[in-house]
Protein backbone atom coordinates (compact mmCIF):
# COMPACT_ATOMS: atom_id res chain seq x y z
CA UNK A 1 0.00 0.00 0.00
CA UNK A 2 1.31 3.22 -1.02
CA UNK A 3 1.20 6.12 1.74
CA UNK A 4 -0.96 8.83 0.42
CA UNK A 5 1.37 11.81 1.49
CA UNK A 6 -1.09 14.19 0.12
CA UNK A 7 -3.25 12.75 3.28
CA UNK A 8 -0.29 14.00 6.17
CA UNK A 9 -2.56 16.65 8.12
CA UNK A 10 -0.48 19.45 8.93
CA UNK A 11 2.02 19.62 6.39
CA UNK A 12 3.18 21.48 3.10
CA UNK A 13 1.94 19.16 0.12
CA UNK A 14 -1.52 17.76 2.02
CA UNK A 15 -3.28 19.27 -1.27
CA UNK A 16 -1.26 16.37 -2.65
CA UNK A 17 1.14 18.30 -4.73
CA UNK A 18 5.18 18.16 -4.65
CA UNK A 19 6.39 19.23 -1.41
CA UNK A 20 9.65 21.00 -2.34
CA UNK A 21 12.09 22.92 -0.14
CA UNK A 22 10.53 25.89 -0.91
CA UNK A 23 7.51 24.95 0.80
CA UNK A 24 9.21 24.31 3.94
CA UNK A 25 12.12 26.91 4.52
CA UNK A 26 10.45 29.87 3.84
CA UNK A 27 13.87 31.87 2.60
CA UNK A 28 15.92 30.05 0.62
CA UNK A 29 18.48 29.18 2.91
CA UNK A 30 22.45 29.91 2.27
CA UNK A 31 24.57 26.77 2.20
CA UNK A 32 25.23 27.16 6.03
CA UNK A 33 28.91 26.87 7.15
CA UNK A 34 27.99 23.92 9.18
CA UNK A 35 28.46 21.63 6.50
CA UNK A 36 29.17 17.54 6.50
CA UNK A 37 30.33 15.60 3.11
CA UNK A 38 30.64 12.37 3.93
CA UNK A 39 30.74 8.95 1.54
CA UNK A 40 27.59 6.87 1.14
CA UNK A 41 28.20 4.20 3.37
CA UNK A 42 26.31 2.96 6.69
CA UNK A 43 29.43 2.83 8.55
CA UNK A 44 29.78 6.37 8.43
CA UNK A 45 26.50 7.88 8.88
CA UNK A 46 26.65 8.49 12.92
CA UNK A 47 28.16 11.29 11.34
CA UNK A 48 25.28 12.75 10.18
CA UNK A 49 23.54 11.65 13.94
CA UNK A 50 26.74 13.76 15.41
CA UNK A 51 25.98 16.91 13.34
CA UNK A 52 22.17 16.52 13.71
CA UNK A 53 22.47 16.64 17.45
CA UNK A 54 24.86 19.31 17.76
CA UNK A 55 22.50 21.24 15.51
CA UNK A 56 19.53 20.26 16.87
CA UNK A 57 21.80 21.50 20.65
CA UNK A 58 22.54 24.63 19.21
CA UNK A 59 18.42 25.26 18.17
CA UNK A 60 17.60 24.69 21.94
CA UNK A 61 15.25 21.92 20.76
CA UNK A 62 13.70 19.72 22.97
CA UNK A 63 14.65 16.12 23.41
CA UNK A 64 11.61 14.36 21.73
CA UNK A 65 11.56 16.57 18.86
CA UNK A 66 15.53 16.33 18.73
CA UNK A 67 14.98 12.69 18.80
CA UNK A 68 12.90 12.92 16.17
CA UNK A 69 15.16 15.46 14.03
CA UNK A 70 17.89 12.81 14.67
CA UNK A 71 15.60 9.87 14.10
CA UNK A 72 14.77 11.45 10.18
CA UNK A 73 18.36 12.38 9.43
CA UNK A 74 19.35 8.92 10.12
CA UNK A 75 16.56 7.08 8.31
CA UNK A 76 16.89 9.70 5.00
CA UNK A 77 20.66 9.19 4.94
CA UNK A 78 19.92 5.38 5.11
CA UNK A 79 17.64 5.59 2.38
CA UNK A 80 20.58 7.48 0.09
CA UNK A 81 22.84 4.75 0.62
CA UNK A 82 20.61 1.77 0.05
CA UNK A 83 18.37 2.63 -2.21
CA UNK A 84 19.99 5.76 -3.87
CA UNK A 85 23.26 4.48 -4.50
CA UNK A 86 22.28 0.93 -4.03
CA UNK A 87 26.09 -0.14 -3.24
CA UNK A 88 27.78 2.03 -6.04
CA UNK A 89 30.30 4.57 -4.03
CA UNK A 90 29.41 8.19 -4.07
CA UNK A 91 29.24 11.05 -1.78
CA UNK A 92 26.52 12.46 0.42
CA UNK A 93 26.39 16.40 1.45
CA UNK A 94 24.52 17.11 4.90
CA UNK A 95 23.99 20.91 5.65
CA UNK A 96 21.89 22.45 7.95
CA UNK A 97 20.52 25.66 10.06
CA UNK A 98 18.69 27.45 12.22
CA UNK A 99 15.77 29.86 12.02
CA UNK A 100 13.72 31.62 14.21
CA UNK A 101 11.12 29.42 13.82
CA UNK A 102 12.50 25.60 12.82
CA UNK A 103 15.85 23.73 12.28
CA UNK A 104 16.19 22.30 8.71
CA UNK A 105 18.67 19.76 7.84
CA UNK A 106 19.34 19.40 4.31
CA UNK A 107 20.75 15.92 2.24
CA UNK A 108 22.54 16.53 -1.47
CA UNK A 109 23.49 13.46 -3.72
CA UNK A 110 24.48 12.47 -6.83
CA UNK A 111 22.61 9.19 -6.94
CA UNK A 112 19.97 8.52 -9.88
CA UNK A 113 17.18 10.90 -9.73
CA UNK A 114 14.97 9.57 -6.58
CA UNK A 115 12.43 10.70 -4.21
CA UNK A 116 12.52 8.81 -1.08
CA UNK A 117 8.83 9.39 -0.38
CA UNK A 118 8.04 7.31 -3.31
CA UNK A 119 9.04 3.92 -1.35
CA UNK A 120 7.22 5.06 1.76
CA UNK A 121 4.83 2.60 2.87
CA UNK A 122 2.73 2.96 6.10
CA UNK A 123 2.58 -0.29 8.29
CA UNK A 124 0.09 -2.58 6.84
CA UNK A 125 -1.55 -2.85 10.57
CA UNK A 126 -3.95 -5.92 9.53
CA UNK A 127 -1.44 -8.32 8.45
CA UNK A 128 0.29 -10.13 11.13
CA UNK A 129 3.92 -8.42 12.01
CA UNK A 130 5.97 -12.00 10.79
CA UNK A 131 4.29 -11.22 7.44
CA UNK A 132 4.72 -8.08 6.52
CA UNK A 133 6.31 -6.00 4.11
CA UNK A 134 8.55 -3.70 6.18
CA UNK A 135 10.11 -1.86 2.91
CA UNK A 136 9.74 1.69 2.97
CA UNK A 137 9.00 1.74 7.20
CA UNK A 138 12.43 3.80 7.50
CA UNK A 139 10.97 7.10 5.33
CA UNK A 140 7.89 6.43 6.62
CA UNK A 141 9.44 7.19 10.18
CA UNK A 142 11.13 10.24 8.84
CA UNK A 143 8.27 11.46 7.23
CA UNK A 144 6.25 11.16 10.22
CA UNK A 145 9.02 12.99 12.87
CA UNK A 146 9.22 15.67 11.10
CA UNK A 147 7.21 19.24 10.54
CA UNK A 148 8.41 18.92 6.75
CA UNK A 149 10.21 16.57 4.81
CA UNK A 150 10.95 18.12 1.07
CA UNK A 151 12.33 16.61 -2.10
CA UNK A 152 13.98 18.48 -5.61
CA UNK A 153 16.01 17.10 -8.03
CA UNK A 154 17.99 20.49 -8.80
CA UNK A 155 20.72 20.12 -11.62
CA UNK A 156 20.52 16.75 -11.83
CA UNK A 157 20.78 16.06 -8.03
CA UNK A 158 18.79 14.96 -5.41
CA UNK A 159 17.88 17.28 -2.79
CA UNK A 160 16.28 16.29 0.52
CA UNK A 161 15.24 18.43 3.31
CA UNK A 162 13.73 18.24 6.70
CA UNK A 163 12.24 20.52 9.09
CA UNK A 164 11.78 21.11 12.34
CA UNK A 165 9.33 23.71 14.20
CA UNK A 166 11.49 24.51 17.36
CA UNK A 167 8.43 24.92 19.37
CA UNK A 168 7.73 21.49 18.32
CA UNK A 169 6.03 19.63 21.31
CA UNK A 170 4.39 16.84 19.28
CA UNK B 1 28.30 5.28 18.73
CA UNK B 2 28.19 2.64 21.47
CA UNK B 3 25.95 -0.44 21.18
CA UNK B 4 26.23 -3.71 23.57
CA UNK B 5 23.70 -6.70 23.48
CA UNK B 6 23.79 -9.48 25.69
CA UNK B 7 21.50 -12.99 25.78
CA UNK B 8 21.09 -14.83 28.52
CA UNK B 9 18.57 -17.88 28.85
CA UNK B 10 16.83 -18.88 31.99
CA UNK B 11 14.18 -21.39 32.28
CA UNK B 12 13.08 -21.49 28.71
CA UNK B 13 12.75 -17.38 28.64
CA UNK B 14 15.40 -15.48 26.66
CA UNK B 15 16.26 -12.45 28.02
CA UNK B 16 18.04 -9.78 25.37
CA UNK B 17 19.56 -6.57 27.03
CA UNK B 18 20.15 -3.81 24.62
CA UNK B 19 22.12 -0.95 25.41
CA UNK B 20 22.69 2.28 23.01
CA UNK B 21 21.89 2.97 19.82
CA UNK B 22 20.05 0.30 17.52
CA UNK B 23 20.62 1.54 13.91
CA UNK B 24 21.60 0.26 10.55
CA UNK B 25 25.08 0.18 11.69
CA UNK B 26 24.35 -2.33 14.94
CA UNK B 27 21.78 -4.40 13.58
CA UNK B 28 23.23 -7.06 12.38
CA UNK B 29 24.68 -7.84 16.48
CA UNK B 30 21.22 -8.05 17.23
CA UNK B 31 19.29 -9.81 14.61
CA UNK B 32 22.57 -12.19 15.06
CA UNK B 33 21.93 -12.58 19.25
CA UNK B 34 17.63 -12.94 18.07
CA UNK B 35 18.71 -15.90 15.86
CA UNK B 36 20.81 -17.32 19.03
CA UNK B 37 18.26 -16.95 21.19
CA UNK B 38 15.50 -18.39 18.78
CA UNK B 39 17.51 -21.66 18.57
CA UNK B 40 18.01 -22.00 22.24
CA UNK B 41 14.06 -23.04 21.90
CA UNK B 42 12.84 -20.25 24.48
CA UNK B 43 9.18 -20.45 25.06
CA UNK B 44 9.12 -16.18 25.58
CA UNK B 45 11.67 -13.55 24.77
CA UNK B 46 12.01 -10.17 26.92
CA UNK B 47 14.15 -7.67 25.32
CA UNK B 48 15.23 -5.26 28.27
CA UNK B 49 15.33 -1.53 26.54
CA UNK B 50 15.95 0.15 29.69
CA UNK B 51 19.08 1.81 27.99
CA UNK B 52 18.23 1.73 24.61
CA UNK B 53 19.00 5.02 23.82
CA UNK B 54 18.09 5.25 19.78
CA UNK B 55 15.83 2.56 17.45
CA UNK B 56 15.72 2.75 13.96
CA UNK B 57 13.85 0.85 11.33
CA UNK B 58 16.93 -1.40 11.34
CA UNK B 59 16.45 -2.18 14.48
CA UNK B 60 12.84 -2.97 14.24
CA UNK B 61 13.48 -5.01 11.05
CA UNK B 62 15.14 -7.50 13.51
CA UNK B 63 12.14 -7.41 15.89
CA UNK B 64 10.19 -8.68 12.91
CA UNK B 65 13.09 -10.95 12.35
CA UNK B 66 13.03 -11.98 15.96
CA UNK B 67 8.79 -12.78 15.20
CA UNK B 68 9.27 -14.57 11.92
CA UNK B 69 11.76 -16.92 13.52
CA UNK B 70 10.14 -17.48 17.31
CA UNK B 71 6.52 -18.07 15.75
CA UNK B 72 3.38 -16.96 16.95
CA UNK B 73 3.41 -18.66 20.09
CA UNK B 74 6.32 -17.38 21.61
CA UNK B 75 5.53 -13.70 23.68
CA UNK B 76 8.07 -11.11 22.53
CA UNK B 77 8.07 -8.84 25.08
CA UNK B 78 9.97 -5.04 25.02
CA UNK B 79 10.39 -4.00 28.53
CA UNK B 80 11.15 -0.80 29.76
CA UNK B 81 11.37 1.40 26.52
CA UNK B 82 11.99 5.21 26.79
CA UNK B 83 9.14 7.36 25.47
CA UNK B 84 10.98 7.92 21.89
CA UNK B 85 12.11 5.00 21.70
CA UNK B 86 8.42 3.02 22.23
CA UNK B 87 7.07 6.10 19.99
CA UNK B 88 8.68 4.09 17.27
CA UNK B 89 7.43 0.63 17.74
CA UNK B 90 3.96 1.94 18.03
CA UNK B 91 4.53 3.90 15.55
CA UNK B 92 5.38 1.08 13.41
CA UNK B 93 2.70 -0.59 14.50
CA UNK B 94 4.71 -3.08 16.05
CA UNK B 95 3.20 -2.97 19.73
CA UNK B 96 -0.14 -4.63 18.08
CA UNK B 97 1.92 -8.32 18.02
CA UNK B 98 4.84 -7.35 20.58
CA UNK B 99 3.97 -6.50 23.94
CA UNK B 100 5.55 -2.77 25.34
CA UNK B 101 5.62 -3.24 29.14
CA UNK B 102 6.61 -0.63 31.52
CA UNK B 103 6.86 1.92 28.73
Amino acid sequence: MAFDIGAAADRPGRSGHTVTTADCVRLAPRRSPAALRIPAELAVLDQVADFVLRLGHRAGLESNALYRLRLAADELATNIVMHGYRGATGEIAVDGGIDPDQVWVRFEDDAPAFDPREGMRAPALDVPLAEREIGGLGVYLAFTSVDCFAYELVAGRNVSTLVMRRSATR
Amino acid sequence: MAFDVRLRVNERVATIELKGELDAGTAARFHETVDEAAATGAIELVIRAEQLSYLASAGLRALVFARQKMGDDVRIAVVGATEPVARTIKLAGFDHSIDLVDA
